[in-house]
Order: structure tokens, then sequence, then C-alpha cells
């Protein structure tokens, strides 16, 4: 297995001296997140996110399956990452690194795990038949904040995505194809977005912790410590994982949640805007409101 | 001119000279007894004096070649020699520890892992790992070869390594940046590599960023040349 490439002494060395003078080697402020771009695939459910140089792929599937015995009335819903050797040849295929581990253990955790798909609405027949939705997330190339930039894309895959329309007689169930039923979008019950923060306390005077946003590959190699804060727009906090690092103050570590807070915030009005953009972009000739056959919600 | 792989190379594109016989560079392939045919696809560039010919393309791996300069890194040593990494994921170069500029077994340098080296490909080949120096053989000098301390390294394309060490990068390359800085006053220590890094340094942390993020913009956006000079006067006013 080949070993990661490490940066150089010259790098670890400017990094530190330029933490000391508040300086970032791409010049962004501390808690300034890299450009992000988000594009939607011709097919529904398929994103391809771009945060600075990481580049992530999306693609959402369903198929019709049998749910679970103990849990008969909940549809499934898994979410596979791929970290290939195209990415970088440090990554192996078939043998997951610990970065791909963490991966998708933080997605797990942040989107499945607060139930942001109500898996629910998925159930055709209890206990017989159910939707099976299936995310597959390959990183197509990593700079750094793979969770961050791989739970935007996931997400925003998730409301792009329409699955096949269903009518249910008794025992039989019945799956339109795109021509015969306008498909229906999934039902998301919020949206959670993770947020990342990368510490670093050797680096500067005593006592003292740099705290730094949408760290890039050097800086996430350079970091003693991080913290991943699941978290939606409502400040409903789903995940935090600190997994060792450096020991963080309790009041910080609450800064830090509020500052997730306010990214959260912009994120979400990001992903919004796209997809409204996109909306309008498949709605041609305002067909979209004639064809759903969606009822109004009445809340 | 533009040509594609596997095109035929008309005679009058390439070339001629009375003694001097025809030399081949990178990316062009001969067939016997006399084809000449592109293997890639890019600008077909001719040096009239040299009576030399090559494809000038932005490939993505950097494959050493004798007496190429290159920035190596400092993977880990042995009792005579350094192993130095050229490219990542690829194997190891040697870097003999008496090949600096005054070694000898009591005063050769100590570098650690990680560390930066200017040096010289001395021998590469097909089948072997490649030979590093950074001393002149036959003049005995370091020639502006050696460890490489402070500033920061910057990856660029292979291409853009190559027009910043061309003789005359502003007429050859369209390349005016490092002129243009220089004129405007700016005072910055460089070295390119040929594997696509570049090493700055400067007075000031924010002067080095500022360089090396100036030089990968014109690499990333290729800018053309009114663009570099306004982009050199504005890193100059910010030094």
């Amino acid at each position: 297995m080949p070993r990661e490439v490490e940066p150089s002494l010259n790098e670890k060395q400017f990094f530190v001296k330029a933490l000391e003078e508040n300086l970032r080697i791409d010049g962004r402020a501390f808690d300034q997140y890299r450009e992000l771009d988000l594009e939607f695939g011709d097919e529904l459910g398929v994103t391809d996110v771009r945060l600075g140089k990481t580049r992530i792929h999306t693609h959402i599937t369903a198929e019709v399956t049998t749910p679970f015995p103990d849990r008969p009335f909940d549809g499934l819903f898994t979410i596979t990452s791929e970290l290939s050797p195209m990415t970088s040849p440090f990554f192996e295929p078939n043998r997951p690194s610990t970065t791909e581990i963490l991966l998708s253990r933080l997605l797990e955790k942040t989107l499945r795990r607060s139930g942001a798909l109500d898996t629910e609405s998925l159930c055709l027949i209890a206990g017989q038949k159910c939707w099976s939705i299936r995310a597959d997330v390959h990183v197509l190339s990593h700079d750094g904040n793979l969770v961050d930039a791989a739970c935007i894309g996931v997400l925003a895959a998730l409301q792009h995505f329409r699955k096949p329309d269903t009518s249910t007689e008794g025992e039989s169930v019945t799956v339109y194809t795109l021509a015969e039923r306008e498909p229906v979008p999934l039902s998301l019950l919020h949206f959670p977005y993770c947020v990342t923060f990368s510490y670093y306390s050797s680096t500067v005077e005593e006592g003292e912790t740099v705290t730094l946003l949408d760290a890039t590959l050097l800086e996430e190699q350079l970091r003693e410590g991080s913290a991943t804060i699941g978290i939606n727009r409502h400040g409903e906090v789903c995940q935090i994982a600190k997994l060792g690092g450096v020991p963080l103050d309790a009041v910080a570590f609450l800064g830090c949640v509020q500052i997730a807070l306010v990214k959260v915030k912009e994120i979400s009005v990001f992903v919004s805007k796209r997809l409204e953009e996109e909306a309008k972009k498949r709605d041609k000739g305002g067909l979209m409101a004639e064809l759903s056959a969606e009822n109004d919600r009445v809340s | 001119m533009f040509v594609l792989p596997g095109e035929p190379l008309e005679p009058a594109t390439l070339p001629s000279h009375s003694t001097i016989p025809l030399k081949l560079g990178p990316g062009l392939l001969h067939i016997p007894p006399n084809t000449i045919t592109p293997t890639v696809a890019g600008l077909l560039r001719t040096d009239k004096r040299k009576n030399a010919v090559w494809v000038e393309f932005n490939g993505g791996r950097y494959v050493p070649t004798t007496g190429d300069l290159v920035i190596a890194t400092i993977q880990r040593s042995s009792v005579d020699v350094f192993y130095a990494s050229i490219s990542d994921y690829t194997p190891n170069a040697t870097l003999p520890q008496l090949s600096f500029e005054g070694a000898t077994k009591k005063t050769r340098p100590q570098l650690a892992f990680g560390a930066l080296v200017y040096s010289r490909v001395s021998l590469a080949n097909k089948h072997m790992d490649p030979e590093l120096e950074c001393v002149s053989s036959s003049t005995g000098k370091s020639e502006g070869l050696g460890p490489l301390t402070g500033g920061l390294v910057f990856n660029i394309s292979l291409g853009m390594s190559r027009r910043l060490m061309l003789a005359k990068p502003g007429e050859q390359g369209g390349l005016v940046i490092l002129d243009e800085l220089g004129e405007q006053g700016a005072a910055f220590e460089i070295a390119v590599g040929r594997n696509g890094r570049v090493w700055v340094d400067s007075k000031s942390l924010k002067g080095t960023l500022a360089i090396g993020k100036a030089i990968q913009d014109i690499d990333e956006k290729s800018l053309k040349v009114d663009e570099q000079k306004k982009l050199a006067r504005k890193v100059a006013r910010e030094i």
C-alpha cells in the first residue's frame, strides 16, 4: 500500500508562521469556505459538488425490494462512498482507507440516523414491498473537507431526485414509468449539513487554539484535531464527531456550534437557490404544475 | 502549428540545417526510413539554430530526463545517499550525500525528512531509478543548486514550468510576470523545477503567497500578457 505523500518541511514551517500572522496559504479568512459550486446532471438525482478543488459526484437510485423483517414499515436508505485510485494513488480499490471509513460513517450518522429521509414514506406494502434508496458518493478529486462536500452533494441529490409514482391495490403494486406519470419527490424531514473544524494548538502560543473552517488537504494533513458538527438550519445538532486530537475548551466548542449554524444557513440558502434554478430549467413551458400527481400539503 | 497524434508532418514544417543532424524532442516518433509523426496533441515547436523539433504539450506526469533541474523532497537518507522524491507516487531518486558543493565525508549536509533540494537530474534511465546531483561535476561549483530553506513550494503544470525556464519567457512563451514583478521593484527568490514545482521566497509571507498565487493563476487561467502585467502591478502593490 503506497504511503500518503506528506507535506514538505518548508510547507510545514511556512504554514505555522502564516498561522501566527493570521494568514492561510490560500489567502482565505479562518472561517471562510472555498468557492462552492453545485451542478446537476441530466438525470434526476445526480449532483456534482465542487468545493475549491474538491469534487464529489453523487448519484441517487431507487428500486423496489423487501423491507427488513424487523422493520416492516420502513423503506431502505443506504449511502455508499467510494474513494477510487483516480482521486489519489494512495487509495486502493476494495481496501477502505481510514479517510473512506470516516467519510461513510459521518454521512451515515448525519443523514441516515438523524432521519433526514422519511423512510416510512418509502413503504409500499408493509412487510413485503418497499423502496430502497441508494446514494452513491464518488470522490473525483480530493483537496480536503470531503465530509462537508459529500453531505451537500447527497442532500442536494436527494432533493433533486424523483422516484417513480406507484399505486397500490390490495396486494399488487404498480410502478409507473416516467412517461406514464410524473415521478414524485422524496419526503425529506430536515436538512442536516456538516461543518468540519480543524484545530491547531502547538503551532501558536501556549493555551491558544486556532480554528480553521473548510481545511484544504495540506491543512488537514497538518492539523492536530478536528470536529465535525452535523446541524440543520434550525439549529438542531444531529451529530458531533470529535475523534481524539487536541483537547478543547467547552465554551469554545459551543462557539463552534454557533459558527456551524451560521455556515449551515448559508449553505442551505445556496442549495435551495440552485435547486430552484434547476427546477426552472427543467420546467419547460410551465407544465410541471399540471403534470404533478402530488397534492398540496396542508400544514 | 497545432498537431494531432498520427498525423503526417510535412517536410516543410521541419527545420533544416546544413551540418547538424535533426534532433527530435518529446512527443515525436521517427518511423524509418523517413516518416516523422507526432505521438501527442500539442503545438509543434522548432529551433532553427539547434535544428531541433518537438511538440509542446501540457502532459500530466513528469518523466525525468538528464540535465533537467528539479525540486525534490528528501524522503530518507542512508549511509551515503539521500532518497528524494521528484514526483508523487513514483520511485525515489537517489542523491549522493557527497554531490553538494564542498561536501566531504565530514562536512556533508544534514537533510531531514521533507527538506527540499534544488537539483539536476544526472542520470535518467527508463528501467532505473533516476539520480540527482547538486553540484556541477565539471566545475565543482553548486551553480545555484542545493537545499532550499524557508519559502514555500507551489505546484504548477509541467507546461508552465517549461515556460518559466525558457531563456526569454517573454518572447518565446508569452510569460512576463517575473520580469514585470522585477520592474515593479518586488524583491523575491524563485526556483523553478521541471517537475511542476516552483519555490518562492520573499521578505514577507504575504509577498511569497502573492507571487506563488499569481504564478498558479496565470497557469490555471492561462492569462495573456496584458493581464499578467496588471496582475504583477497588483501583486507588487500588495507586497
